[in-house]
């Protein structure tokens, strides 16, 4: 016998006790199919290697104040971008940016997020998981040069625990102040080691201005008792102050949202107000959080998601009062159509709802206009499809116009006026 | 080195590869493999659970089917994870690792065909978790989102 087929004999030899064992095993657990069969079904796509755009899941653009549109994503531990001259028709070579490899959470509701002054300064924000599932820090880097160089990155959060700090949001004003929203469990981490049971997370601000050398993170709880995997949704309104929106625990795992505006100069916490009454209890998590634009005339304007006993879908209302008192919500999209992810801009009375429904096997970029200030919405547009899968849909602002920014994984970043 | 004894290193060997957790990879999701495993559990209750590594309260149910099953062994129970994203295999491994779930059927969704997926299991769920299916012996579900108590699992799985 050659030693070929020696070695032929030991491989079926091994093949057949193998197959035994897994046939013993299934026999075990015979509501399972046959392992054999599952192994037949490999997957078809590779892993991207590349740092291409379209090797990310997620992508952040925004508009700077010369008008320069920038997308910003993560890859393999670092974060690229590029800067487009005319409104993301073509973009410049891809920049890594020059800060030390680390970890970023850049999925679904998670992302690193870019902001601007009117002075050249480009603000990066992120979240970097740590060793401990579920445990991150809020990060931060500043550009004083347009990007040409950044500073080491420091950590937002200010309690030096090793418990979750994450779904950043950043925005920054024309004379560099910034304001750092996220989601923190320090307090649930210091109540859990005191043997207490907790829900949710808390809501944090931090406010820096690194070009009057402010720049120590102050760390301020808003709000207590929030969704734990939603982002948070933030916009300045016509007075210069913050407005918050987020998705919020009442009562017994009811997920509704929640909005909050901070009063320049208050001392004392506001109590935020409920926006939605869809009841939806699930003591999980939605992965879907909501956006708010403010206009002119301070009118706020929100959409959101829910899965309620009372409402299912996405919904639009608005309000005069800062959230005291809210227009009926309307319901946006086809529900049965899974529409979702929904996001908004406005502009005077002008205002795009822009959303991701699925048929099936694809996704599909809808969106919807009003021109009297939410009273009535056009008919329902499809704008783009994706095939492989779809990030969420925001819309950025440029020179009063709306322009809608989607990315389709190993697609495109399709960017497109409104 | 005898034939005998390369027979024997080899049978050593495929006994260890083959009696070791059999399960223990994560095998991608497709329609086919639903379908098989709706036809194979018929005349069974069962429960189909979906979770993802981005989502804290799913690992309080995985927490509670890994104390099930150390109590009671052979529980009806298939395990999908939904984050359909490559760059989460590790951790995904580290998971099914950690509470003890490599006796039971592992999935996991496609990198990029996370809502095909969701679609063709219900076209009504919107990818909330966890997300629960309680599945009859006739075969007909129920589904259900959030976190699902120990008595309600215990009762279910445990005849």
């Amino acid at each position: 016998m050659s030693i070929l087929t020696r070695l032929v004999l030991v491989m079926l030899a091994c093949a057949s006790l193998s197959l035994m064992a897994n046939i013993s095993k299934a026999a075990a657990h015979n509501h399972q199919p046959s392992h054999q069969a599952m192994q037949s079904e490999k997957e078809q796509i590779s892993p991207c290697k590349g740092v291409e755009i379209i090797c990310a899941k997620t992508v952040t653009s925004v508009f700077a104040p010369n008008g320069d549109l920038w997308r910003l994503w993560a890859l393999h531990s670092s974060l690229y971008f590029q800067i487009s001259t005319n409104n993301g028709a073509t973009f410049s070579v891809i920049t890594r940016v020059a800060i030390d490899k680390e970890k970023i959470s850049a999925r679904n509701e998670n992302r690193p997020k870019i902001a601007f002054d009117k002075y050249q300064g480009v603000y990066l924000s992120w979240v970097t998981p740590k060793e401990k599932k579920y445990t991150a820090d809020v990060r931060f880097s500043y550009s004083s040069d347009y990007g040409n160089t950044f500073t080491k990155p420091i950590t937002v959060n200010d309690d030096n625990l090793l418990t979750g700090h994450s779904f950043n949001e950043m925005l920054v004003t024309d004379e560099g102040d910034i304001s750092i929203v996220w989601l923190d469990s320090r307090l649930a981490y210091q109540l859990r080691l005191q043997g207490k049971k907790t829900n949710g997370s808390a809501l944090y601000l931090g406010k820096a201005n690194y070009r009057t050398n402010k720049i120590n993170f102050s760390n301020e709880q808003l709000a207590n008792n929030t969704c734990v995997c939603c982002r948070i949704a933030i916009n300045y309104n016509n007075h210069g102050e913050l407005a918050i929106f987020w998705r919020h625990i009442y009562g017994d795992n009811i997920r509704e949202f929640a909005l909050l505006t901070l009063a320049q100069g208050e001392s004392t916490q506001p109590t935020p107000y409920q926006i939605s009454y869809d009841h939806w209890k699930i003591n999980g998590c939605p992965h879907q959080g909501g956006a708010i634009s403010i206009n002119d005339n301070n009118h706020y304007h929100m959409v959101w998601f829910n899965q309620g006993d009372v409402g299912k879908g996405i919904f639009y209302a608005s309000s005069n009062d800062q959230g005291k008192s809210l227009t009926k919500p309307i319901s946006v999209g086809v529900q049965s159509a899974q529409a979702a992810h929904p996001h908004m801009n406005t502009n005077g009375n002008n205002i795009d709802i822009v959303w991701t429904q699925f048929t099936g096997t694809e996704h599909e970029l809808w969106h919807q206009r009003s021109t009297d200030n939410g009273k009535s919405f056009t008919k329902a547009i499809l704008i783009a499809t994706a095939l492989n899968g779809s990030d969420r849909p925001f819309i950025i602002n440029k020179d009063s116009k709306s322009y809608v920014s989607w990315h389709r994984p190993k697609q495109e970043h399709l960017v497109q006026v409104l | 080195m005898s034939f005998f004894k390369k027979l024997s290193c080899g049978i050593f060997i495929c006994v260890l590869v083959g009696t070791s957790s059999s399960y223990a990879e994560s095998i991608a999701f497709n329609k086919a493999q639903l379908a098989t495993l709706k036809t194979q559990n018929m005349g069974k209750q069962w429960l189909m659970l979906l979770w993802s590594v981005d989502c804290p309260p799913c690992f309080k149910e995985l927490a509670i089917i890994q104390k099930l099953q150390r109590q009671h062994s052979d529980l009806a129970v298939v395990i999908i994870n939904t984050d359909a994203n490559d760059e989460i295999e590790n951790e995904r491994k580290d998971i099914i690792e950690k509470f003890e779930l490599t006796d039971f059927r592992n999935f996991h969704f496609v990198d990029g065909q996370g809502d095909q997926s969701r679609f063709f299991i219900d076209p009504t769920w919107y990818g909330e978790l966890p997300r629960s299916y309680f599945i009859e012996s006739s075969g007909k579900s129920h589904g259900k989102s959030g976190l699902v108590n120990q008595s309600l699992l215990t009762q279910w799985l445990v005849n």
